[in-house]
């Protein structure tokens, strides 16, 4: 691989790692309340939707990401009313969400926009150099000469980090999705701290939708998360629950879909779908041979309060 | 009356079709340690729930001193002052102690956890109290007894007015009931309160000032302790007369039924939780092998009833051994499965409940029915799941089940714990007739007639030495590992407590 073959790859990798970034990273916080949000692709599509008419209305695509948010967070909403109000198995909501969400979306990009197939422009989020760090040989204008959703997520881990092991409401929420009888007992809200924790990841999915629309495609395309929010939950397991190991992950991810990319140029007498399937053959490979020290948290998907009894 | 610290008048709570409080009251004064005493079920811990904003009451109301406190909400009760060491552990494993004790508290007050702040108070606390802990440990890893002391630290560090504690004492050692009896003590001359629940009499009435007795969700005693002694509270608390347990007659040890020859056995996390350990166990003989939790009970019994293979040594086990787990919940009976079922778990295999390959659920469900009606199982219905039953009633089924089975060894592991005072001395007096090879075992089981002298072996595991003392013919303590023989010149107490606080405590 010659420089140039190389920066692109790992331009490559960035760009197809950070919406995955910052759906995981909200994902993270969401299970290590205990709640596991399948419903994460919903949410993802929402967001793109979201910011695609947003970003069409107002012409800028700065609205366009906080409209993709809202509209994440809104679709996060409808999965905490059913799976934590009123305490439905988080399960059968999430894919619940997931399908609707596909589906709406659809439904009213089609009443806006008509069928008419072709295809929608849209003001797209530019790349925004950071000065110096860009001129870095090679990592340089891969990791920094990007949008700034990319530094959002950037920042989001380190943060997200602090906030889960240094402070008080991290340790809260960690409590709630240890062990939630235990939190209760020290006075914790435990249905509120989930609900907060699954909106949050409900932004952070609208934003990631956004983000796919807005700075990687300029335009939007029914089912365009390509289950990218089911990905998210696989890296989530990959980087442990943790922050900094999740966008880790998560590029490690991206990494493995844009070397897809270039496995299709080398092997061109090899079926393509094959090569597809690379990235995803390489995290079962990787969550199986690595997975096996790690532990999820032990409250994870677990009704609260409890269904049964008392 | 002015100046009550906990006033709860007339409070009531239902169940489904159980009537857990019907017109509950208690009143506890400042400066007092106050015991909450009853049958399991009896409603004591639904009270105390109430108090702590856990449960919200169908009537009655809740006054800490002089506030009424509204009905539901663990953070009013908090903040009026009130902290509980529940009965079931509310730690989280995955934190360590120092975590747990600032879950929910302001300590740092700002943005970043304070954990510093936490060790420094832990430590402070730990020379006030007596009590060592190590405040970046990990909870997963502690003993049962370390637990215990952690979540009684948790409590005493919110500085609570009033403190309830939910039978603190049936997973401490000797010495250390002695130590928390001395620091509530200590409390209550800060003019705290102390709302203490106990099944022990003899335990609670040393450190109680008043006592107020519940049966049945009514309160049907409150008297200062001068006022009362331990025949008259177990009146209260059953309704009628109980005959004391009469210590078994030794009886003439019969032939081996189970031999261990330097037994190894490694605990969960994988470390040795048993090393060494020869016994021979006989029919119709108690051995009685006391300690504190957490010393390899648990390893030592799952060895002894064949559940797990020993890691070093030799085990030579009759074909039936029956074991009641210390854990009733996990270890033996399934909490969604009915009375029928749950027996089945033990005999579904057995040629007298089955047709061909199919389970005769007529006679199973004759088995269940004698195990309720000969054990005294409290249940709504035999339809009734283990889950819907209290926790003593759950015990008495296991219990009967078990010894239903007629086997040739028993492994019980603490099998009086949470049973209530009636429960307990029935249960005692089942194993004793059990190793007599009495009535008690064809009364219970109905499973095969037992010729006579096929009495099985017993070994009863238990935290509460008093009750090895009375019931074994043989009396060993399990200290990190390690059987030791009580001669029976030291068959006492002190003489028990002696090779297990020896050196160093656990």
């Amino acid at each position: 691989m010659d420089a140039a073959a190389l920066q692109a790859f790992l331009e490559a990798s960035v760009r197809l790692g950070a919406p995955l970034a910052l759906a995981a990273l909200g994902e993270t916080i969401s299970e290590r309340a205990g709640v596991i949000n399948i419903g994460l692709e919903g949410s993802i599509i929402g967001g793109a939707l979201g910011g695609a008419l947003g970003a069409l209305l107002t012409g800028s695509p700065g609205a366009g990401v906080l409209a993709g948010a809202m509209a994440g967070t809104a679709i996060a909403g409808v999965f905490a009313l059913f799976a934590i109000t009123l305490n439905a198995d988080q399960i059968i909501v999430g894919t619940a969400v997931t399908l609707g969400g596909l589906g709406i979306t659809g439904v009213v990009y089609q009443s806006v926009f008509g069928a008419t197939g072709t295809a929608l422009t849209l003001p797209t989020l530019p790349a925004l150099p950071l000065p110096g760090l860009s001129a870095l040989p090679a990592l340089g204008p891969a990791l920094f000469s990007q949008a700034w959703t990319t530094y959002l997520a950037y920042l989001l881990a380190p943060a997200l980090w602090y906030y889960l092991f240094r402070t008080r409401w991290g340790l809260e929420l960690r409590a709630v999705g240890e062990e939630p009888t235990a939190a209760d007992a020290a006075g914790i809200r435990v249905r509120r701290t989930r609900v907060l924790a699954v909106l949050g990841a409900g932004f952070l999915a609208g934003i990631a939708g956004a983000h796919l629309a807005l700075a990687h495609a300029g335009t939007f395309a029914e089912g365009m998360s390509a289950g990218r929010g089911f990905i998210a939950i696989a890296v989530v397991v990959l980087g442990r629950w943790n922050p900094l190991l999740v966008l880790l992950a998560s590029l490690f991810f991206g990494a493995a879909s844009a070397l897809q990319f270039e496995l299709q140029a080398v092997f061109a007498n090899v079926p393509y779908q094959l090569l597809l399937a690379f990235p995803y053959l390489l995290t079962l490979a990787a969550l199986a041979g690595w997975i096996g020290r790690s532990r999820a948290p032990a409250a994870l998907a677990r009704p609260w309060p409890p269904r049964s009894g008392e | 009356m002015g100046g009550a610290a906990v006033e709860m008048r007339s409070v009531s709570k239902r169940f489904g079709s159980v009537e857990a409080l019907a017109d509950a009251n208690l009143s506890a004064r400042p400066g007092e340690v106050h015991a909450l005493l009853g049958e399991n079920g009896a409603g004591k811990t639904t009270l105390m729930r109430v108090l702590c904003g856990m449960l919200r009451p169908d009537g009655g109301e809740v006054l800490v001193e002089g506030r009424r406190l509204p009905p539901e909400g663990t953070r009013a009760a908090a903040a009026a002052g009130v902290g509980m060491v529940h009965q079931h552990f509310t730690l989280v494993p995955s934190l360590t102690v120092a975590e747990n004790v600032a879950l929910g508290t302001r300590e740092g007050g700002g943005f970043r956890l304070a954990l510093e702040r936490v060790h420094e108070r832990l430590t402070e606390l730990e020379q006030v109290t007596g009590l060592p802990v190590d405040p970046g440990a990990a909870v997963a890893g502690l003993s049962v007894g370390a637990k215990q002391r952690v979540e009684i630290l948790k409590a005493l560090y919110r500085d609570p007015r009033v403190l309830v504690l939910d039978e603190p004492t049936t997973v401490l050692g000797p010495q250390e009931v002695d130590w928390l009896f001395g620091v509530l003590r200590s409390l209550v001359e800060e003019a705290r309160t102390v709302l203490l629940i106990g099944h022990k009499l003899d335990e609670i009435l040393r450190v109680a000032d008043r006592v107020t007795v519940l049966r049945r969700g009514r309160t049907v005693l409150a008297e200062g302790r001068e006022a009362v002694d331990a025949p008259g509270l177990a009146r209260a608390m059953i309704g009628r007369e109980t005959t004391p347990a009469a210590r078994p007659a030794r009886v003439e040890a019969g032939e081996r039924v189970a031999r261990l020859k330097a037994v190894g056995a490694l605990g969960e996390d994988g470390r040795t939780a048993v090393r060494d350990v020869t016994l021979e166990v006989h029919r119709g003989e108690i051995v009685g092998i006391g300690g504190v939790e957490g010393n390899g009970q648990r390893e030592l019994a799952l060895v002894l009833s064949g559940r797990r293979r020993p890691a070093a040594g030799s085990a030579d086990l009759p074909a039936t051994v029956s074991l009641i787990p210390q854990d009733r919940g996990a270890g033996g009976l399934v909490a969604g499965f009915d009375l029928a079922e749950n027996t089945a778990l033990a005999f579904h295999d057995d040629d007298a409940h089955r047709r061909g390959p199919l389970i005769d659920w007529a006679a199973m469900r004759g088995t269940a029915h004698e195990i309720v009606t000969g054990f005294d199982v409290r249940a709504p219905g035999w339809r009734a799941t283990a889950q819907s039953l209290s926790g003593g009633n759950r015990q008495k089924l296991l219990v009967g089940r078990e010894l239903a089975r007629a086997p040739d060894l028993l492994v019980a592991e603490n099998p009086m714990r949470g049973l209530d005072i009636a429960a307990a001395a029935f249960l005692r007096a089942k194993l004793v007739e059990l190793k007599g090879g009495g009535p008690g075992a064809e009364e219970a089981g109905g499973a095969g007639g037992r010729p006579a002298g096929a009495a099985p072996g017993i070994v009863l595991f238990s935290t509460d030495l008093d009750e090895v003392l009375d019931l074994a013919d043989r009396v060993f303590v399990l200290v990190r590992g390690q059987l030791i023989a009580v001669p029976e010149a030291e068959r006492n107490p002190a003489g028990m407590g002696r090779p297990m606080f020896g050196s160093e405590q656990a």
